[in-house]
């Protein structure tokens, strides 16, 4: 038992004899050519991943520090001015802002009902296995189709006010068109979208509950309450970890249904987000320097929330 | 050892495909005006970006092109689509990448064309345009001035103005006041604006209209002196020309809600009499002629305070030729092939409601009335001389910085939200001035 717990953490098993040097030799002789191999097999993938992954990466931090304009040049260094702009620029400290509303919304939401439609979804019957089905069939579609459909669902013309003034209500909301209300909107749709990748992981997780610890709760006199609490939730956690993650990086970098729905607006920044002012500083006021260090800005909160979170979220389902 | 060679020859393998790869990549950047590789028999394949509207849709695009490259043998065309209207926007990101599209279609030139980009037409290029002289940069002349749009026209509800018990069309603001008020008694939306989606700039149209009558009017050359520094868009003549557009808003008269409309969604609400006035460009007329709503369309120009006519019109949209594009000359032949054509023309017109501005143009007989009264406005405001720029269209010296027609047009939702008020909306364009051309 020893042994073996020495062994998970790396350390040699008491039993192992010690190696020689010349089996260490003759082990390294055998695993030298294959390491060739092995090179040239991992080659293709590490070029790609160094030519769309790093090289970009790389050059956002290099642009982030010079005034690059490809319709003014040339282009000089100009250090850490971009940053220092955005401190106090107001566009991008509302595009912040309308972020972390939008993520938090998503993630809360998107957590809660999956967890809820996942809880109904897991049971034996056809026609649950269907339902799970449908729940998931917004993940695989496109962004974009999506924001489609639910424009066509949310302008003043759609089907939600046709049905509301069908129901008599004279004024119903500007769902799109007004500025308080357009941005939940947005994150409303992002939920949508993300409830039914919710529903599988928590399905898988519930499914990975021993029947056997839910029996012995029951027996010892728990209620669906406390067994829900106490035996299903703390083994939930990896779902509950993964869920989260995926949904914090969701929702920072939501750009698709911003730029098909409402373009940012209604008016200056209302449903803009961190990346979509990262594409309209770039592509829209040519200001390529500054837009990098605004996506240098948005990669390092992303990675330093991930990672964050995924620390707690894990330590959480260690100590359970 | 036989391993170790193979590893060295797999590895050299790949390191050559990739040096030809990254060779043929290079060979596509030829230099500009580089004639085709084996003379004037080769083929040469030009990118020629385009856009999709209602009007302007995908057949249209593949019988102008086709008869264009007709006329221009040795030239294969590849149609590139934008995602949506905002063509000058998708060229950028292209241009990114370094993959500017040989031809391109109504992108706006500015950055584009200082930036040496853009390949100069001659004046002896420029002979059969009636204007050759329009959106010039510098003295030289990157779009061809092939059309010329009156921006905005008012196109009305001839049932609603009537049930609403107007009986003659607005000629004076106030009177415009006085319509929207009876239209909105009568239980009508007065105006239809859009801008939902991606389309936020068809919000800018009656913005264009009160710039047009309270800015330009008194000074035509206002864009060229706000370059200069010698007026500001907080002046008392901007705010007031916003300030309209923000009381249109409060008392009713602009459908809030329409901002949620994509300019296609706006469209289809006028044509399903949601409105009674669509202020639109010209190129709304021949929509309405070919695809006639239940209620006759009239229409109008934005009228000034004191009813002296104003008509503000933009000349130019048309193709640009990238400096960098695989054969330069062969692509300006193509471009003003693909301009002047009488064919291509025609179609504009019929399609897109197009005034062509080129010299013996007759437009087609059969133009339904509508398009007659918009080119009737045209002509009228020729004759007066009261022909002005359209604000947020210009093109060449006397246009926007680049990325500043699409702040207006955002702002332009906050004055009709009310998050705005008019010096707000003034400020914030002089902000965003100061940052478009840091």
């Amino acid at each position: 038992m020893a042994d073996t717990k020495h062994a998970v953490r790396g350390e040699p098993a008491l039993a192992t004899p010690p190696r020689t040097s010349r089996a260490r030799r003759s082990a390294r002789a055998r695993l030298t050519p294959k390491l060739g191999r092995f090179a040239l097999f991992a080659l293709p993938g590490l070029l790609a991943y160094g030519l769309f992954v790093l090289l970009p990466i790389l050059m956002t931090g290099y642009y982030s520090f010079t005034n690059r304009n490809p319709f003014n040049p040339p282009t000089e260094f100009v250090g850490f001015r971009n940053y220092v702009t955005l401190a106090s620029d107001p566009e991008f400290l509302q595009a912040l802002a309308n972020t972390v509303i939008i993520t938090l919304i998503v993630t809360v939401l998107a957590n809660v009902g999956g967890l809820l439609i996942a809880m109904l979804l897991d049971r034996p019957s056809k026609l649950y296995l269907a339902l799970r089905g449908v729940f998931f069939t917004p993940v695989v579609l496109s962004s974009v189709v999506i924001s489609v459909i639910w424009r066509s669902v949310l302008t003043d013309d759609g089907l939600l006010n046709s049905a509301l003034r069908g129901l008599g209500v004279a004024n119903p909301p500007g769902w799109l068109s007004d500025p308080e209300l357009a941005l939940y909107s947005i994150a409303w749709i992002i939920t949508w979208q993300m409830l039914g990748f919710c529903v599988v992981v928590y399905l898988a997780g519930l499914q990975g509950v021993p029947r056997e610890l839910q029996e012995a709760a029951a027996i010892d006199g728990a209620g669906g309450l406390a067994r829900f609490r106490n035996v299903t939730w703390p083994m939930l956690a990896p779902a509950l970890t993964i869920n989260t993650v995926m949904l914090l990086i969701t929702g920072f970098k939501a750009y698709d249904q911003i730029q098909v729905i409402t373009n940012g607006g209604p008016g200056t920044g209302a449903t803009a987000t961190m990346a979509f002012q990262v594409v309209k500083e770039a592509f829209v006021g040519n200001r390529i320097g500054y837009s990098s260090a605004l996506a240098a800005v948005m990669l390092a909160l992303v990675a330093g929330v991930s990672v964050v979170v995924l620390r707690v979220l894990q330590r959480r389902e260690v100590t359970r | 050892m036989r391993r170790s060679t193979f590893v060295r020859r797999s590895i050299a393998l790949t390191v050559t495909s990739m040096l030809v790869a990254a060779g043929c990549g290079m060979g596509t950047q030829e230099p500009s005006g580089a004639p085709a590789a084996s003379g004037a028999a080769a083929e040469v394949e030009l990118s020629f970006l385009v856009f999709e509207t209602p009007n302007l849709n995908a057949a249209f695009w593949d019988a102008a092109i086709a008869r264009a490259t007709a006329k221009v043998p040795g030239v294969k065309i590849k149609k590139l689509v934008t995602p949506n209207v905002d063509r000058t926007a998708y060229a950028k990101q292209l241009d990114a990448a370094g993959n500017l599209p040989d031809i391109l279609q109504s992108v706006n030139p500015a950055g584009f064309a200082e930036a040496g980009k853009l390949a100069p037409f001659t004046p002896e290029e420029l002979a059969n345009f009636t204007a050759p002289a329009a959106g010039a940069i510098d003295g030289k002349v990157y779009q061809l001035p092939y059309n010329t749009q009156v921006i905005p026209v008012v196109y009305y509800n001839k049932d609603q103005f009537s049930k609403a018990g107007i009986t003659a069309t607005p000629t004076t603001y106030q009177e415009l006041l006085d319509a929207s008020a009876k239209l909105k008694k009568a239980g009508f939306t007065a105006m239809i604006v859009s801008g939902g989606g991606a389309d936020t700039w068809a919000d800018m149209y009656p913005l264009t209209g009160t710039v047009a009558t309270d800015v330009y009017k008194k000074t035509p050359d206002w864009l060229v002196q706000r370059r200069t520094g010698a007026v500001k868009f907080s002046d008392p003549d901007f705010v007031k020309a916003a300030g309209k557009i923000a009381d249109l808003a409060k008392n009713g008269y602009i459908d809030k809600a329409g901002l949620s409309r994509s300019y296609a969604d706006g469209e289809q609400a006028f044509r399903d009499g949601k409105g009674a006035m669509y202020p639109m460009g010209s190129w709304f007329a021949t929509s309405a002629d070919n695809n006639k709503p239940s209620f006759e369309i009239g229409a109008f120009p934005w009228p000034s305070d004191d009813g002296s006519p104003v008509t503000p019109t933009f000349t130019g949209g048309g193709t640009l030729v990238s400096s960098s594009a695989k054969n330069v000359e062969l692509a300006k032949k193509w471009a003003l092939a693909f301009d002047e054509d009488k064919e291509n023309n025609d179609a504009f017109v019929k399609a897109d409601g197009s005034i062509p501005a080129i010299k013996g143009y007759v437009p087609p007989t059969d133009m339904g009335p509508v398009y007659q009264a918009t080119v009737a406005i045209y002509d009228q405001g020729m004759k007066d001389g009261s022909i002005v720029n359209a604000f947020s269209q210009e093109a060449g010296d006397a246009s926007l910085p680049p990325g500043l027609a699409d702040a207006a047009a955002t702002a332009v939702q906050d004055l009709i939200t009310g998050k705005k008020t008019a010096e707000e909306f003034a400020a914030y364009l002089d902000e965003q001035y100061a940052k478009a051309t840091q």
